[in-house]
C-alpha cells in the first residue's frame, strides 16, 4: 500500500454519504491508509480511567463480539440478596391511578416530625407506658421540637416546658433522656442531617458538606435595566412578607397562649369541682402559695422568620432623618444666625441641636448588595425614595419658615439689617423683605462681626479647601458651604435634579469676588458680557467652560426643545383662547402670560431651563464681545426661543419683583433647581412691581454680593450650588439694555422661525412685550 | 516477611480477590487507610490495576500478601489532606518488573497510559510544570504522574495523543473549538480563563477555589483527598435491595460508621436503623417519586422533579446515586437541575429503578448532566432505556444533546452502545429509491436522533463505518456490524414510547434564576 499522496478531504457533515452494504461494499482495503487521516473523536472520559483495562476489555469484547460476553463486563461491587422482610417493612398496597400522577405544588405538609424513634427510644417508651400514656409520634414530635429548637446549645428545661405542650412530669422524663442521648451522640443533631455549609469558607473543602448555595451574586443584564428595578422590588416585597410572617407568628403565639390559658381554667374549674371547692377557699389558698414562687418567663423562641425581624428594624430608618441632620450642620456653620422674631432672642442662639438620630449602618444597607453589570454606582435601592419622602415633608417646613422673619446680617456691607425674611425669587435671586419691629435702632448698631465670631471657627476648617483655586486670596467668603457638604447635598440629590457640576459655583464665587476687586483681570464688562451669551444659549459656537463639554450642552439644548415644545403644545388651546384677549389688550399680555408660563413651567422644564443657564456661564472673552454687538442677532437666532427666553423672562421677573412690603431687595443667585417652585410666585407678583424696576436692577448689581441667609436659603443651599449669579443678573440687564433701543417686539417675532407655533411666538411675544414695559418703566 | 503492625498507609502489596468468575487472584493494592476496630485491623485497599474505586475495600491482613510489600519511599509522601490534585497519598515508586510478578492475574498496565504521551510533548504542555517532577522516563510510569496527566487534558483537552496523527481535522469549521468547550464544561463563560490558569491554581499554594457552578460532574480532581476516595458507607437497604456502594457520598458523617443505612425506597430519606425506617414509613405517605409523572408505558413510568421545588427528594437522591457515581459533584445545591426518575411499577408503589439529572439551561448542550441505573438493575436493559428517554426529551424540545462529561466507563459503554443501535437502526432502515445508493448526512442523523453531531462522528467512526473511497467518504455495512446489530436489537425489548410522553419542555430562562 504506498502512502497516501493526497489529503483527504475534511468530512463535511452536511453531505450525503452513500451507504455501501454487503456485496457492493469496497474492497476496504482500498481505504485503510485514508481511515488514519480522519483522527478520532474523544470519548469523553477521562483519559486515565478511559485506557483502564476493564474498560478496553470490554469495549474490545464489544467490537469483535458486538455482544457483550459475561466475562468482560466491567466488574462492580456485587449487590447483596433480597430483604426478607419487605412486605412486613412496607405494609398495604398501593393501586396505580389511572391518570398520570401529579403532585400538587403548594402541598402543605402535615408536618410531621423528622425524627424517627429508634429501638433505645422504645425502651424508654415503654417504660413510661407504665406510668402514663404516651404514642410514639408524640414522643417523636417532643424530641423533634427540642432539636430544632436547639442548634449548639441545647435548649433548657424551662425552654422545654414551653416548647412542649405536655404534662410536666413527661416533659422532664423525655428532656433528661434527649439531654443524655444527645451527649452519646456523635452527630450534631439527633437528627441525621447533610453539614450545612459555613459562612465563613471554612468548610469549602469539607467533603461532608454538600448542597451549597450557590452564591452567585445577582448579576444583572446590560440590557435589561428594569432588573435592577424589579430587584429592589423583590427587596421591598421580601420584606413585607417578612413582616408578614413575624405578625402571624406573633398570632400564633397569642391564640396558642389563648388556647393554653383555656385549657389551664378548664383544668382548674374540674380541679375544683373534684375538690368540692365551690366557694374557692382552696383556689386562694394555693393562689398564695403560688404567688411566693417565683415566676419564671422566657419567651419561647421564634425560629422562623426570627432573622427577618432583626433585619427589619435595621434596615428601617428613613433616610430623611439623616438628611436633616446634615441640613442642621448647614446652618450652624452658617455666619447668620436665623432667629425666631421673637424678642428676647436677640443675637446668636443655636439652631437647636438635632435629636441624635439613629445612622443606617452601612453594612445593613450591604446585605442588600448586589453587583450591576453596569459601571456606574446603583444608589442604595431605599435611598432616594426615602428622600423623596423628605423633600416632600422639608417643603412644608419651608412653607412655615417663608413668612417667618428672622435677625439678618449681610456679609458686604458689613451690617445688620435686623429682622427679614428671605424669599427665593425667579432665577434663584434671594429677596428679603425686611420688617420693622421696635428693636431696630438696637439691631442697627449691633456689630456683625459679633454674630460671625460664633461661627468662624468652625469655618476656617473647611476654608483651605474651599479655595484651592485662582481666587484663594479673597478671604471673605466664609459664609460657604464647605467643599465636602456641597459634594454630598449635590450627591443626595442627584437623582431629582440636573446639577450644576461644581465649577460653576466656584466660577461663581471668583466672580462674586472679582467684582468687587477692580485689580483682578475680570471685570463688569466681561460679565455683563457672559451673560449676553448666556441668551444665546443654543448658539453652537459657545466655548462651555466650567466642565460641561459642548457635545452635554448640546444634547441638552436639544432635550430642553423638545420639552418646550410638549408644553406648548399642551398650551396650544389655552392660548388661543387667550388669543382675541391679548390682542385687544396688550397691556394685559404681559401678565396674562406669564400666568400662562407659569402654570406650564413644570418642575422638569424649570431643571432644564435653569440648567441651560447653568451650562454656559463663561464664554471665551472674544465670543463674547462679538456677541455683545451681535446681541440681538442672536436673540433671533434662537433655535428655541421659548425656552431661552422663558430663563430670560423669570430673572427678569427675579428682578424686577418686590413683595408687598416695601423693603430692601437683596439678590443673590442661589439655587437654580429651586426656580420650578418659585417661578409662579414672582411671575404673579410681577405686574405691579415693574415700577420699581430701575432702582431693583441697580440695586442689584450694586449689592451682588450681598449674601442673605435665612432658614429658607439653607434648604436651597443644601441642594444646589450656585452657577454664576453676576452673570445671571447682568444677563437680564444687559439684556434689557441692548436689546430695548433695537429691537421692538415685533422684530423679534418676526425673525423667529416661521415653522414654529402660533402659541410659541405668543409666548415670546408676551415675553417681549414686558421686557419692553420694564424697559420703558 | 512484615508484620501487620508495620503495615502504614501507602503501602503496597497483593492482595487477594476474587473475580467475577469466582476465582482467586492477586491484584497489588495500596494502603489507603488503617482503622482499629475491637482490637482488630482492618486495611483500606485500593487496587490499582484499575483506576477505578469501585472494588476498593476494607480487607483484613489475612488477605494480604505480606511477604510482597513494598513501604512507601519517605521523600515520596506527599501530605494527604491539603488538597493538592492528584496527591496520591504516599505512592511509593512503583518497580514495574516486580509488580507485574505480583499481581498475577491481573496485569496492570500502566505503562499503556503513559506511554500515550511523548514526553517532551507533555513538557511543552505543562506551562510552568511541577519542579519536583524529575524529567526522566521512570517519571512516567509513577501512579502519581496522573497529576501531570490531568493538567496535560486541561491544556489540550481535544487532542489525547499529540505526537501523533496527521492534522487532516474532520471538523475543521469548528470541532477543535467545541471539543475544547466540551472538555472545559462551564469555562468558557469566563473571559479571561485560559487553560493555564488552572495550573496556577494548582501548583501555587494548594488552595482550590470553588468548583464551577454549572453541571453536575467534577472533571478535575482538585478536591480529591484522602476522605472522598474512600467508601464510607459499608451497605445501604432500598426497599428490597441491599447496595454496596463504590464511592464516598457525603451522607451525614454520624452514619458512615452504621453497618447498614436505611433508606425509605419512596422518599429515599436516611435513617439510623430498621427501627427509625419502621417509624418512618408510618408517617410517609408517599408511593412514588414525589413529582409528576411524564411518561408511563406498562410498568415502567418517568417521574419529573424539580431541584428547586422539591429540595429533600432531589438531595437524597443525589447522596444515593453519589455512592455509585465517581465524578458526580455535590458541591452545590440542587435548584438548577431537573430529575428525571425511572420506576418500575408494582402493587406495592412505584420503585425507583435508576435516574438521569438534567440542568434546566445548558450551555454546553448537555440533555443529561448524572446517570444513573441502581446496581441491582444494572446491565438489563434499563441504562438504555434512561439514555433513550433522555434522547426523546430532546427531541420534544427540538434540540440535540449531550451527556455532560467526563463519561465514567460504563457510562461510555452505555452511551455507545446505543449511539450504535440507534445510528445503524437508521442506516439499516434506509431503502434505496429508484435504484440509487441509499445516502444521508451526518446532520441529518442528528436531527433524527437527536444526538449531537460529534457523538454522531465518534460512533461511526467506533463503529468503523466511516471509509474514504474513490475521492469521498462513504458509510460501509459490513455483514457483522448488520449481524451483530439485528442480534442486539432482538434482545432490547425495553424501547420508549414517544407516544407515551407527556411532557412539555419549560423555557427555564424567561423564569429567571430557575
Amino acid at each position: 500500500m504506498s502512502k497516501l499522496s493526497f489529503r483527504a478531504r475534511a468530512l463535511d457533515a452536511a453531505k450525503p454519504l452513500p451507504i455501501y452494504r454487503g456485496k457492493d461494499m469496497p474492497d476496504l482495503n482500498d481505504c485503510v491508509s485514508i481511515n488514519r487521516a480522519v483522527p478520532q473523536m474523544p470519548t469523553g472520559m477521562e483519559k486515565e480511567e478511559e485506557s483502564e483495562h476493564h474498560l478496553q476489555r470490554a469495549i474490545s469484547a464489544q467490537q469483535v463480539f458486538r455482544e457483550k460476553k459475561e466475562s468482560m463486563v466491567i466488574p462492580v461491587p456485587e449487590a447483596e440478596s433480597n430483604v426478607n422482610y419487605y412486605n412486613r417493612l412496607y405494609k398495604g398496597e398501593f393501586k396505580q391511578p389511572k391518570q398520570f400522577i401529579h403532585i400538587q405544588p403548594f402541598n402543605l405538609d402535615n408536618e410531621q416530625p423528622d425524627y424517627d424513634m429508634d429501638s433505645e427510644d422504645e425502651t424508654l417508651l415503654n417504660r413510661l407506658n407504665r406510668k402514663m400514656e404516651i404514642k410514639p409520634l408524640q414522643f417523636e414530635i417532643m424530641i423533634d421540637r427540642l432539636e430544632k429548637a436547639s442548634s449548639n446549645q441545647l435548649v433548657t428545661l424551662q425552654e422545654a416546658k414551653l416548647l412542649l405542650n405536655e404534662d410536666d412530669y413527661l416533659i422532664k422524663a423525655v428532656y433528661d433522656y434527649w439531654v443524655r442521648k444527645r451527649k452519646n451522640c456523635r452527630g450534631p443533631s439527633l437528627i441525621p442531617q447533610i453539614k450545612q455549609e459555613k459562612r465563613d469558607g471554612s468548610t469549602n473543602n469539607d467533603p461532608y458538606v454538600a448542597f451549597r448555595r450557590r452564591t452567585e451574586k445577582m448579576q444583572t443584564r446590560k440590557n435589561r435595566k428594569n432588573d435592577e428595578a424589579s430587584y429592589e422590588k423583590m427587596l421591598k416585597l421580601r420584606r413585607e412578607f417578612s413582616r408578614a410572617i413575624t405578625i402571624l407568628e406573633m398570632i400564633k403565639r397569642r391564640e396558642k397562649t389563648k388556647r393554653e390559658l383555656l385549657h389551664l381554667t378548664l383544668e382548674v374549674v374540674e380541679k375544683r369541682y373534684h375538690l368540692g371547692d365551690y366557694g374557692g377557699e382552696i383556689l386562694n389558698e394555693v393562689k398564695i402559695n403560688r404567688s411566693e414562687k417565683e415566676l419564671y418567663a422566657t419567651p419561647a423562641t421564634l425560629h422562623n422568620g426570627n432573622h427577618h425581624k432583626v433585619q427589619e428594624c435595621k434596615t428601617k430608618h428613613p433616610h430623611h432623618l439623616s438628611l436633616k441632620e446634615e441640613a442642621s450642620d448647614v446652618v450652624r456653620q452658617k455666619k447668620k444666625y436665623p432667629k425666631k422674631p421673637k424678642a428676647e432672642a436677640l443675637i446668636t442662639s443655636q439652631q437647636p441641636t438635632p435629636e441624635t438620630l439613629p445612622v443606617i449602618n452601612k453594612s445593613d444597607i450591604k446585605q442588600y448588595d448586589f453587583h450591576s453589570s453596569d459601571e456606574d454606582e446603583f444608589p442604595q435601592p431605599r435611598l432616594d425614595q426615602a428622600n423623596h419622602s423628605c423633600e416632600n415633608s422639608e417643603l412644608a417646613d419651608l412653607d412655615k419658615l417663608r413668612y417667618r422673619h428672622c435677625l439678618t446680617t449681610l456679609t458686604v456691607p458689613r451690617r445688620c439689617i435686623g429682622f427679614a425674611r428671605r424669599r427665593i425669587g425667579r432665577g434663584g435671586r434671594v429677596i428679603m423683605d425686611r420688617i420693622s419691629t421696635e428693636h431696630d435702632p438696637v439691631l442697627k448698631q449691633i456689630d456683625p462681626e459679633m454674630l460671625n465670631s460664633f461661627s468662624s471657627s468652625s469655618q476656617t476648617i473647611d476654608f483651605s479647601s474651599n479655595f484651592s483655586r485662582t481666587n484663594a486670596s479673597s478671604k471673605h467668603c466664609e459664609n460657604r458651604l464647605s467643599l465636602s457638604e456641597i459634594l454630598s447635598n449635590i450627591r443626595s440629590c442627584r437623582l431629582q435634579c440636573f446639577q450644576p457640576r461644581l465649577l460653576n459655583l466656584q466660577d461663581s464665587d471668583s466672580e462674586e469676588c472679582t467684582s468687587r476687586k477692580p485689580g483682578q483681570t475680570v471685570n463688569n464688562k466681561r460679565v455683563s458680557a457672559a451673560s449676553v451669551a448666556l441668551l444665546n444659549t443654543s448658539k453652537n459656537g459657545i466655548s462651555v467652560t466650567g466642565g460641561i463639554t459642548e457635545e452635554q450642552f448640546q444634547t441638552h439644548q436639544q432635550q430642553l426643545v423638545q420639552m418646550q415644545r410638549q408644553q406648548l403644545a399642551q398650551l396650544q388651546q389655552k392660548q388661543q383662547s387667550q388669543h382675541s384677549s391679548q390682542q385687544t389688550h396688550p397691556k394685559a399680555q404681559g401678565s396674562s402670560t406669564s400666568d400662562c408660563m407659569s402654570k406650564t413651567l413644570d418642575s422638569a422644564s424649570a431643571h432644564f431651563a435653569a440648567s441651560a443657564v447653568v451650562s454656559a456661564p463663561v464664554p471665551s472673552r472674544s465670543e463674547v464681545a462679538k456677541e455683545q454687538n451681535t446681541g440681538h442677532n442672536n436673540i433671533n437666532g434662537v433655535v428655541q426661543p421659548s425656552g431661552t427666553s422663558k430663563t430670560l423672562y423669570s430673572t427678569n421677573m427675579a428682578l424686577s419683583s418686590s413683595p408687598g412690603i416695601s423693603a430692601v431687595q437683596l439678590v443673590r443667585t442661589v439655587g437654580h433647581t429651586t426656580t420650578n417652585h418659585l417661578i409662579p410666585a414672582l411671575c404673579t407678583s410681577s405686574p405691579q412691581t415693574l415700577p420699581m424696576n430701575n432702582s431693583c436692577l441697580t440695586n442689584a448689581v450694586h449689592l451682588n454680593n450681598v449674601s442673605v441667609v435665612s432658614p429658607v436659603n439653607v434648604h436651597i443651599n443644601t441642594r444646589t450650588s450656585a452657577p454664576s449669579p453676576t452673570a445671571l443678573k447682568l444677563a437680564t440687564v444687559a439684556a434689557s439694555m441692548d436689546r430695548v433701543p433695537k429691537v421692538t417686539p415685533s422684530s423679534a417675532i418676526s425673525s423667529i422661525a416661521r415653522e414654529n407655533h402660533e402659541p410659541e411666538r405668543l409666548g415670546l411675544n408676551g415675553i417681549a412685550e414686558t421686557t419692553v414695559a420694564m424697559e420703558v418703566t | 516477611m512484615a508484620e501487620v503492625g508495620e503495615i502504614i498507609e501507602g503501602c503496597r502489596l497483593p492482595v487477594l480477590r476474587r473475580n467475577q468468575d469466582n476465582e482467586d487472584e492477586w491484584p497489588l493494592a495500596e494502603i489507603l487507610s488503617v482503622k482499629d476496630i475491637s482490637g482488630r485491623k482492618l486495611f483500606y485497599v485500593h487496587y490499582i490495576d484499575s483506576v477505578n474505586k469501585r472494588l476498593d475495600e476494607w480487607v483484613t491482613h489475612e488477605r494480604l500478601d505480606l511477604k510482597k510489600i513494598q513501604f512507601p519511599k519517605k521523600e515520596a509522601k506527599t501530605p494527604t489532606k491539603n488538597g493538592l490534585p492528584g496527591s496520591r497519598p504516599g505512592s511509593p515508586e512503583r518497580e514495574v518488573p516486580a509488580s507485574a510478578q505480583a499481581s498475577g492475574k491481573t496485569l496492570p498496565i500502566p505503562v499503556q497510559i503513559t506511554l500515550r504521551f511523548n514526553l517532551p510533548k507533555e513538557r511543552e504542555a505543562i506551562p510552568g510544570g511541577e519542579p519536583d517532577q524529575p524529567l526522566s522516563s521512570s517519571s512516567c510510569l509513577q501512579p502519581n504522574h496522573r497529576s501531570t496527566k490531568r493538567k496535560v487534558e486541561v491544556v489540550s483537552p481535544a487532542t489525547p495523543v499529540p505526537s501523533e496523527t496527521a492534522p487532516a481535522s474532520v471538523f475543521p469549521q469548528n470541532g477543535a473549538a467545541r471539543r475544547a468547550v466540551a472538555a472545559q464544561p462551564g469555562r468558557k463563560r469566563k473571559s479571561n480563563c485560559l487553560g493555564t490558569d488552572e495550573d496556577s491554581q494548582d501548583s501555587s499554594d494548594g488552595i482550590p477555589s470553588a468548583p464551577r457552578m454549572t453541571g453536575s460532574l467534577v472533571s478535575d480532581r482538585s478536591h480529591d483527598d484522602i476522605v472522598t476516595r474512600m467508601k464510607n458507607i459499608e451497605c445501604i437497604e432500598l426497599g428490597r435491595h441491599r447496595l454496596k456502594p463504590w464511592y464516598f457520598s457525603p451522607y451525614p458523617q454520624e452514619l458512615t460508621t452504621l453497618p447498614v443505612l436505611y433508606l425509605c425506597e419512596f422518599c429515599l430519606k436516611y435513617g439510623r436503623s430498621l427501627k427509625c425506617l419502621q417509624r418512618h414509613l408510618t408517617k410517609c405517605d408517599l408511593r412514588h417519586p414525589p413529582g409528576n409523572e411524564i411518561y408511563r408505558k406498562g410498568t415502567i413510568s418517568f417521574f419529573e422533579i424539580d431541584g428547586r421545588k422539591n429540595k429533600s427528594y432531589s438531595q437524597n437522591l443525589c447522596l444515593l446515586a453519589k455512592c455509585f457515581l465517581d465524578h458526580k459533584t455535590l458541591y452545590y445545591d440542587t435548584d438548577p437541575f431537573l430529575f428525571y426518575v425511572m420506576t418500575e411499577y408494582d402493587c406495592k408503589g412505584f420503585h425507583i429503578v435508576g435516574y438521569f439529572s438534567k440542568e434546566k439551561e445548558s450551555t454546553e448542550d448537555y440533555n443529561v448532566a448524572c446517570i444513573l441505573t441502581l446496581p441491582p438493575y444494572q446491565r438489563r436493559g434499563y441504562g438504555k432505556l434512561l439514555i433513550e428517554f433522555s434522547y426523546e426529551l430532546s427531541k420534544v424540545e427540538g434540540k440535540t444533546g449531550t451527556p455532560e462529561k467526563p463519561l465514567s466507563d460504563l457510562g461510555l459503554l452505555s452511551y455507545r452502545s446505543y449511539w450504535s443501535q440507534t445510528i445503524l437502526e437508521i442506516l439499516m432502515g434506509l431503502k434505496s429509491e429508484s435504484g440509487e445508493r441509499p445516502q444521508i448526512t451526518i446532520n441529518e442523523i442528528s436531527e433524527i436522533t437527536s444526538i449531537k453531531k460529534e457523538d454522531v462522528i465518534s460512533t461511526l467512526q467506533y463503529l468503523n463505518l466511516i471509509n474514504y473511497y474513490k475521492g469521498q467518504y462513504i458509510l460501509t455495512l459490513s455483514e457483522d456490524i448488520v449481524d451483530g446489530h439485528e442480534r442486539a436489537m432482538l434482545k432490547r425489548l425495553l424501547r420508549i414510547d414517544s407516544k407515551c410522553l407527556h411532557f412539555t419542555p419549560k423555557d427555564w430562562s424567561k423564569r429567571g434564576k430557575w
